[in-house]
């Protein structure tokens, strides 16, 4: 079995394994839902190198979408999912598009400057959005012939399209283009004389992660039955990039663990401290000073030394691995 | 007297609850118990309103004990102050078979948690800000404490004016939303109706921490009075630099819409002397109920009750009361036993209106007091009067669903 389908089976394996773990299914479908927005994360920051504080337009982009479509129109859900999709791509490829014109911290200034624009279009345009009411009373409609009303039922079709994404992004990024982007995000220079169009990988980059994020943010807001301004707000780049760090950014799977250790051990501390944000911030520096491979470079570690039967190796320098074969 | 926090701590600890399959997790609701549902932000900015609303719905749950021959307990819920955590978990809790909700301090996460409530046929009320809650967005599962924006300005604008007849010229800071839009919309009322010359308005940003250029502007403009639409943290701010500007002794400042002792406490006396305070409670309050509330919070907590505090306190004695009325935890039958319920509440006589769920009740001007003048170390303020002023629910815009 090669990588790409351990992860993909493994990814399979945490979305049919999660309902019978978990009490509430609402939760489940969260878990699953940012798993989507963080692998997106992860396509422009494990394979591009591009460190995008404007996910959380995205996300929230997606919420609006499907709440406008669902709430003024009589689309059915699976085109106000395909609008939130195309709303994703389109505002990613307009926030990449002007952004990647500047590199390092000038290109995170750019993505976090928009994040704020964004946020602020959100919040003064209140008779769209709701501004800082939300968008209230987005309905979860039916699906051809499946209702999705029960918290359960919802959660089988996010999982169904979790994994239809999962496989998608991971096509992605064991194809040329994602390989090229692996090869940017090494040494852009090098790529750009090799004769990559480098600027055009990165924007559809962009594009491709808009897109995935922006659906993400549609199922979110058919979750909660509202599309708040808390979904278009840096805090929400801040959470997803969270959540794909502390999974690793060595692969996508890696992203799926980052997500449901996020939003769990978040669930699960805010329910035992009240300064729990604290523990998270701690636990962000461990990961940041001793686990940079993330989450999944830690089971590496340890599924290394239960093979070897001795102590785990010395982490190797950093160098998030490739889903493909490399260039 | 069951407390979801105290439960998992026990339960994370030792066996990680949370994730074990559901049919070895310890539930949160033992089989006959009634369980109230507090959503409070009990983390993030507002975790101090939160503890407080906790220790609130908790007295009030462990002083009833039983209802309908079953114990009464409740969970606390943390909404960290984002309404998507806030429609999640009650989400949850409502799964677990909670059927009534007492909390949401942000307006934000109350409406969405008042639409979701509403949605599985339970019962929520809240002391949240929005005048959407019992207006534009009302619904059958949704009930609301506290006064809205319009019955705040009605009760301090109006009688201060009356106080203060040479104020001619006002000046507003608003928070650019719907919030201090409703406050700035009725205060604008007040003023075409009484002569006032309304010399400004400053809009600024939810996000706003520095308030000097606006407060530059309103002095430029000279007026009489300045009206503080803001509240929170924003209210804390706008007052502490006007104070620093010298302008309480220019002119007459008043805070419309003033959390009471939690915000006086962060403020302090110096600040407080001759500045006016809209509130919806006060622990000064002269009713029966109000008088035993603090004698007993004095007691148990050595502390006088704050807003949230109370207005906790009270609005889950509302659902349990209701509750025992109906005979019942079923949603719809609770709201129904809650429509036209009167009773003798912390402001007095209080009231809920039936055809928008909205408490009739007073609301109250403060004038802070001189330090020296201090009766006790919560003694910031007198109240200076007070009364009940509402839209009808068709001016509020309410169409029950």
């Amino acid at each position: 079995m090669n990588r790409a389908s351990l992860h993909f089976l493994l990814a399979a394996l945490v979305a049919a394994a999660l309902p019978l773990f978990m009490r509430s299914g609402t939760l489940a479908s969260e878990v699953l839902i940012f798993a989507m927005a963080a692998a997106a994360c992860n396509l422009l920051l494990g394979y591009t190198g591009l460190l995008s504080f404007g996910q959380g337009i995205f996300f929230g982009l997606g919420s609006y979408a499907v709440g406008l479509t669902l709430l003024h129109t009589s689309l059915p859900l699976s085109l106000a999912l395909a609008l939130s999709t195309l709303a994703g791509a389109v505002a990613a490829t307009g926030v990449g598009w002007l952004s990647i014109r500047r590199q390092g911290v000038y290109f995170v200034m750019l993505t976090l400057a928009f994040s704020q624009f964004f946020y602020f279009l959100a919040y003064t345009f209140k008779d769209v959005t709701g501004g800082d009411n939300g968008l209230l009373n987005i309905p979860r409609p039916a699906i051809g012939p499946f209702t999705l009303g029960n918290s359960w039922s919802y959660y089988t079709f996010v999982a169904v399209l979790f994994l239809f994404v999962f496989a998608a992004l991971q096509r992605v990024a064991s194809s040329t283009f994602g390989r090229t982007l692996l090869a940017v995000r090494d040494n852009e220079e090098r790529a750009r004389a090799i004769g990559f169009p480098v600027r055009l990988f990165k924007i559809t980059a962009f594009a491709v992660s808009g897109a995935v994020t922006g659906l993400a943010g549609a199922l979110h807001a058919l979750l909660i039955g509202v599309a708040p301004l808390s979904s278009i707000e840096y805090h929400m780049s801040e959470s997803i990039l969270i959540m794909t760090i502390i999974g690793g950014t060595g692969n996508l799977f890696a992203s799926v663990l980052g997500a449901g250790f996020y939003v769990i051990v978040s669930d699960l501390l805010s329910s035992i401290w009240p300064r729990w944000l604290l523990l998270l911030g701690g636990l962000l520096v461990v990961v940041a000073l001793f686990m940079q491979k993330g989450l999944w470079g830690l089971l590496e570690r340890l599924v290394e030394a239960l093979r070897s039967g001795r102590k785990s190796p010395v982490e190797a320098p950093v160098r998030p691995e490739s889903e493909g074969r490399g260039i | 007297m069951l407390n979801r926090r105290d439960l998992l701590k026990s339960s994370a600890l030792t066996a990680g609850s949370l994730l074990l399959p559901a049919g070895l997790r310890p539930a949160f609701a033992a089989g006959e118990d009634i369980t109230i549902g507090a959503p409070l932000p009990m983390s993030g900015p507002f975790a101090a309103n939160g503890k407080f609303g906790s220790m609130g719905t908790a007295m009030i749950v462990e002083e009833v004990g039983r209802i309908l021959d079953r114990k009464l307990g409740y969970i606390e819920i943390d909404t960290e102050g984002k309404p998507a955590t806030a429609v999640r978990k009650v989400q949850e809790a409502m799964e677990r078979g909670v059927t009534l909700f007492s909390g949401g301090i942000l307006s934000s996460e109350a409406l969405a948690m008042g639409k979701e409530v509403a949605k599985g046929n339970g019962v929520f009320i809240t002391t949240a800000g929005a005048d959407e809650i019992t207006g534009s967005e009302c619904n059958k599962g949704t009930f609301r404490w506290s006064v809205p924006t319009f019955g705040a300005i009605e009760q301090t604008v109006r009688p201060l004016i009356e106080q203060l007849p040479d104020a001619k010229r006002w000046y507003t800071i608003t928070p650019q939303y719907v919030f201090g839009d409703g406050l700035l919309n009725a205060a604008k009322a007040i003023f075409k109706e009484k002569g006032i010359e309304h010399v400004g308005n400053s809009y600024h940003s939810l996000t706003e921490k520095e308030f000097s250029g606006y407060l530059t502007n309103a002095m430029a403009a000279k007026p009489d009075a300045l009206l503080i639409l803001n509240f929170g943290s924003q209210s804390s701010d706008t007052l502490r630099q006007a104070v620093s500007f010298g302008m309480k002794q220019r002119m007459t400042i008043l805070l419309a819409w003033a959390s009471g002792l939690e915000q006086f406490e962060t403020l302090g006396p110096d600040l407080m002397e001759g500045v006016y305070f809209g509130a919806q409670y006060w622990h000064g309050i002269d009713s029966p109920f109000n008088r035993e509330l603090v004698a007993k919070v004095q007691a148990k907590h050595k502390m006088n009750p704050n807003y949230a505090f109370a207005s906790a306190y009270l609005t889950t004695k509302l659902l349990i009361d209701a509750a025992a009325k109906a005979g019942s935890t079923d949603g719809p039958a609770v709201a129904k036993a809650m429509e036209g319920m009167k009773y003798a509440g912390l402001t007095g006589d209080e009231e809920i209106r039936a055809a928008d769920h909205q408490v009739i009740k007073n609301y109250y001007l403060l004038k802070g007091k001189a330090k020296s003048a201090m009766k006790d170390k919560d003694d910031y303020a007198d109240i200076i009067s007070f009364g009940k002023s509402f839209q009808s629910p068709e001016e509020a815009l309410c169409k029950m669903a």
